[in-house]
């Protein structure tokens, strides 16, 4: 009837606004994807028509060439290292924060929420310094234990409060078999907050995979750079050049992209619940 | 606006676990009515292997926390009192409140200050709408509903420095997507160097900061609408409301916490923003699209100048720390007590 | 439950990959740039230099194979930058405390406070010191002893396409502001772009500003505000009121304020290309004009040089240059053989072939021959015989200062600003060094 055509008609409106604001979000990452593929003059003359001819060069130089993959391997290696250490350390405390009562325990879990006051940009100065004085510049340390550092805040958070669901009575079990605390975080706790743990890993592994200013800072050698840093430095030397710069970005992309095709609910779900929570 | 991984902070009390029994004592383990000798021996040791327990396993932590995040706070404090090159050492030169007060002389801090201002404005005014309005049409049962979630979400898990170098081609005067675009719709006299002319740059900044972060505060907003019970809506729908009052006077006030918490998450985002704007501008032309991050980094950095530096280190961190707390104790506060009473009723 | 002892699969692999990695990050990490040889003639030398252009590119890259086919043991890793890029690396690795072995230096405020950081080896000339230019040498001295050496030394100009100011109906090259100003009036009016200027460099916009606080002020003038930080006399109020009759005249080219210098759409690249008349610039501009120009050749032939012009009433005189030199100074960790190739690129044949190609303008005694271009000849004699001479502002004083003056006069050309806020703020970041 009238009303199964209204919702017809508002269908269809729906569906222009959400086709409009997908186009708003997917034509930039078009333009590059295309624009890799052409070359300096086919940017300037036709810019919207698809390449002709098709360029490959500038995507298969990138591909070979070392200065792509290093950083990718150091941002890899960079971004496991932080989130296994972090994962770790954080579930220690979030453990003992959640199941144990002891004298200024709320106070140091303040001073950890306060941590989510220091961003990276107020502390990078005097870290910056504090790395030079122990000798962690041009060392992959330099940036896996701050990042892990600042990790600590958020993710004692989300544990803590995902910790203090698991019931009691798990836990006296345990400890009537004659298990260790640690044995219980360890091979009872742990395997149970897999969907927490899950979580924190991958904000933690986004978080570092797309970190800039630290690496930035802290790398002056190019064989350590991360691949944000790489794509800024391969921009500034290849300005001029920009099919070849559209090229390298978007190869930057995928593995951002294909992390997130797969964990995209994992993502979605921890900054939802986290908001809601907070 | 940007979010780092730093979420909402927690400040709510943890909910009481389930082990009412034992909240306030000060030991775990079985609930101590009848102690029997045996048991109160092992209880002693419990007590002793727990503190131990607490010890180390709280330990790696702070060390991590308070060498690299504790630290280096106290030691931005302590630098903004001196002048200093930052070569080697520590500085000598104590200057006391000096730098602070050249601060607030300083026409470019002052500057960031109001450009933050204008970004988080825009946020508020431009952004946050369209993000609510995206969520609300999304929250309609259509098809590829969760396609178009996950297209508008996608730009959040790009590194600000990729989305700036893309849209640094984007907005190139002569090759770039924005102004072939106008050409080809014949508004030729609408192009721009919108990198290059002060009075743009700040808008083609939003303009990126909005394309990265608009899918965060739409989920958000979907998160916060979803947990609105349905019956609430349908009930008044049935009573004859209209779907405007509807969300004017039911959706809208239920969404107060979510939209309280997404317009926190843009003020803070705006106080730190550093990469994109240094990737895309540099904080140019003269200045006109830098933010204290940047400035900071330039003194610091660039130009040797670390006492300085650290006081504007220590300037972001004190209006943080003072926003949030002051957003948390007025704004918030009726959010965090709501969601408080609905924790303790859950259980 | 009784405690296993087994662990699973997946934990062992999981801590043999922590262990793994940990052995790699420990393993890897700061190796230190330039590590000093051995001892036994065996060395490693970490060269950065911003001739990131052909032909010095070639070049310098030639003399470090004859050095090191000269030197067997020594490896010479070279690591060409462009001027801003390399601006940044620099700072930030001298920050971090490990600056290259060998390094493009402008001398001047910049290494000495590099010097006072201990990031700077003392460079022993010998006897090759009285071959080379004693103003050129002077300016890499910090406390009278020697930290660095030129290889460049040159001053700043104008440089003209004489076709375009035929076509403009320009007689000759302006003697005077006044007339300088009357012919990019007249280049206007036929037409023509005056000036090419790249906006979004202020290294670049300075020149004009520094060259009218020497006209103005004098050399010593200058001198003594930059003792005492007195930079808001009246007389760089009078410079900068000076600058700004040229900015009312909007004399750049379109889009000037996103321009950079070196790229295919730059100021160097819109001079190579003929689009404009006129580019302040050293003695590098034909040669950069041509790199980046389509042609790759330039405007050749038709590229005139003037010097900057006198201002009435002024303190200064015509013949007082601005400019500076290209150098390099050594890395604190420098190994003995870095001196030796320092040494030899300044010896009079090295020099001689950078001088061929028109690049540089010699500094050792007798390489002066081999420069062909006339321009750069005339250049080279008026540095010469220059009764006083200026460094660049931005390198002669310490970061923070030159920083301010180049924001303060890029602002000044934006129209952001008046000639006596330029002036207030540069004196106050000075007075509070």
């Amino acid at each position: 009837m009238s009303t199964r055509r209204d919702t017809k008609v508002r269908h269809f409106w729906l569906h222009v606004i959400a086709i409009v604001v997908g186009a708003f979000i997917v034509v930039p990452v078009a333009f590059g994807v295309l624009g890799g593929f052409k070359d300096n003059g086919q940017l300037s003359n036709n810019p919207f028509a698809l390449p002709s001819p098709w360029v490959p060069e500038n995507y298969t130089s990138i591909l070979s060439s070392s200065g792509f993959w290093r950083p990718m391997f150091n941002s890899a290696l960079i971004a496991v290292a932080t989130v296994v250490l972090l994962v770790l350390v954080a579930s220690m405390a979030a453990y003992v924060f959640a199941r144990f009562n002891f004298r200024g325990r709320e106070l140091l879990y303040t001073l950890f929420a306060a941590g989510l006051m220091f961003p990276f940009a107020v502390a990078i100065l005097p870290l910056f310094v504090l790395l030079r004085e122990l000798s962690l510049l041009n060392s992959p340390l330099g940036v896996i234990l701050p990042q892990a550092a600042f990790g600590l805040p958020m993710t004692i958070i989300i544990l803590r409060s995902f910790f203090r669901t698991i019931p009691g009575e798990v836990e006296e079990a345990a400890i009537l078999d004659g298990c260790t605390p640690f044995g219980f975080f360890w091979r009872i706790l742990l395997p149970m907050a897999r969907p927490a743990l899950a979580t924190v890993s991958v904000l933690a592994l986004v978080a570092s995979w797309n970190n800039f200013m630290l690496p930035l800072v802290v790398f002056t050698d190019p064989s350590w750079w991360t691949l944000p840093v790489g794509v800024q430095q391969f921009q500034g030397q290849y300005a001029d050049d920009t099919a070849r710069v559209l090229a390298y970005v978007v190869l930057a992309m995928v593995p951002a992209l294909a992390f997130y095709a797969v964990a995209e609910r994992q993502l979605v779900g921890g900054l939802a619940s986290g908001a809601t929570k907070g | 606006m940007k979010t780092t991984t730093q979420g909402p902070e927690g400040q709510l009390p943890a909910p009481t676990s389930h082990r009412t029994a034992t909240r306030g004592s000060a030991r775990r383990g079985p609930a101590p009515e009848q102690p029997r000798p045996r048991v109160e021996g092992s209880l002693r040791r419990r007590r002793r292997l727990d503190k131990l327990t607490v010890a180390l396993f709280l330990a790696p932590a702070m060390a991590l926390f308070v060498l690299l995040v504790v630290g280096p706070i106290a030691l931005a404090i302590y630098t903004s009192l001196f002048k200093w090159n930052g070569f080697g050492g520590l500085p000598e030169d104590f200057v006391g409140l000096d730098n602070f007060r050249r601060l607030l002389e300083d026409d470019i801090f002052i500057g960031d200050l109001k450009r933050g201002l204008i970004l988080v404005l825009l946020s508020i005014f431009v952004q946050l709408p369209v993000a609510l309005g995206l969520a609300l049409l999304l929250n309609q049962p259509m098809r590829g509903r969760a396609f178009y979630r996950v297209v508008f979400f996608a730009p959040y898990v790009l590194s600000e420095v990729i989305t700036a170098v893309l849209f640094t081609m984007v907005f190139s005067p002569n090759q770039g997507l924005a102004n072939q675009m106008m050409s080809a719709l014949g508004l030729e006299n609408l192009q721009q160097e919108w990198l290059a002319n002060t009075s743009t740059v700040l808008y083609a900044l939003f303009f990126v900061i909005s394309w990265k972060y608009f899918g965060l505060h739409m989920i958000l907003y979907l998160a916060g609408r979803q947990s609105i019970p349905k019956e609430l809506t349908e009930a008044a729908l049935t009573d004859g409301a209209g779907t405007w009052q509807v969300f004017r006077h039911i959706t809208l006030p239920l969404l107060g916490p979510t939209i309280r918490i997404s317009i926190f998450l843009s003020i803070i985002g705006a106080i730190q923003l550093f990469d994109m704007v240094w990737v895309l501008t540099g904080g140019g032309p003269i200045h006109s699209s830098e933010t204290m991050a940047v400035t900071m980094f330039q003194y610091g950095f660039r130009r040797s100048e670390v006492g300085y530096a650290s006081a504007i280190s220590v300037a972001m961190f004190l209006i943080s720390l003072v926003f949030a707390l002051l957003y948390q104790r007025f704004v918030m506060r009726r959010d965090i007590e709501g969601a408080i009473t609905t924790m303790r009723e859950k259980r | 439950m009784t405690s296993p002892t087994n662990f699973s699969r997946r934990s062992v692999l999981g801590l043999a990959g922590l262990g793994a990695g940990a052995v790699l990050l420990g393993g890897c990490g700061d190796d230190g740039s330039g590590d000093s040889g051995d001892g036994s003639g065996s060395a490693s030398i970490d060269w950065w230099h911003i001739s990131n252009v052909d032909p010095m590119l070639t070049t310098w890259a030639n003399l470090a194979k004859d050095f090191q086919t000269a030197n067997p043991g020594v490896e010479i890793k070279i690591t060409p930058l462009e001027n801003e890029a390399f601006k940044a690396k620099l700072t930030t690795v001298t920050q971090a405390g490990t600056p290259p072995d060998i390094f493009h230096s402008w001398g001047g405020g910049v290494l000495k406070q590099q010097v006072e950081a201990g990031l700077v080896k003392e460079l022993d000339l010998g006897d090759a010191a009285a071959n080379i230019n004693q103003n050129g040498l002077d300016i890499y001295k910090v406390d009278g002893k020697q930290y660095g050496a030129p290889f460049d030394l040159g001053m700043v100009g104008f440089w003209y396409n004489k076709e375009l100011f035929e076509k403009a109906k320009i007689t000759a090259p302006p003697a005077t502001w006044g007339e300088f100003l009357d012919a990019v009036g007249k280049l206007k009016t036929a037409g023509i772009t005056p000036i090419a200027l790249a906006g979004s460099e202020s290294w670049t916009a300075h020149f004009y500003w520094a060259y009218l606080a020497i006209r103005v002020a004098g050399v010593d003038g200058l001198a003594a505000a930059a003792a005492d930080g007195s930079f808001d006399q009246a007389d760089f109020v009078t410079a900068g009121t000076r600058f700004k009759e040229l900015i009312d005249l909007d004399p750049f080219q379109r889009g000037f304020l996103g321009a950079k210098y070196s790229a295919t759409d730059g100021q160097a690249a819109i001079m190579g290309n003929g689009q404009a008349a006129i580019e302040l610039m050293g003695q590098w501009a034909p040669t950069t004009e041509a790199a980046y120009s389509t042609t790759k050749k330039g405007i050749g032939e038709k590229l005139g040089f003037f010097p900057f012009p006198g201002v009435d009433g002024g303190k200064g005189t015509v013949e007082d240059a601005f400019g500076g030199g290209n150098g390099f100074a050594l890395g604190k960790d420098a190994p003995p053989q870095a001196a030796e190739f320092i040494k030899f690129l300044l010896t009079a044949d090295s020099q001689r072939k950078g001088a061929a190609s028109d690049s540089i303008l010699p500094v050792t005694k007798g390489a002066e021959d081999a420069l062909k271009d006339a321009n750069l000849k005339s250049v080279h004699a008026a540095i010469t015989k220059a009764p006083k001479f200026q460094l660049y502002l931005d390198q002669a004083y310490p970061p923070a200062v030159g920083t301010q003056v180049n924001d303060s006069v890029a602002e000044l050309v934006a129209k952001k600003a008046t000639p006596e806020k330029v002036a207030q703020d540069i004196a106050k970041v000075a007075k509070n060094q």
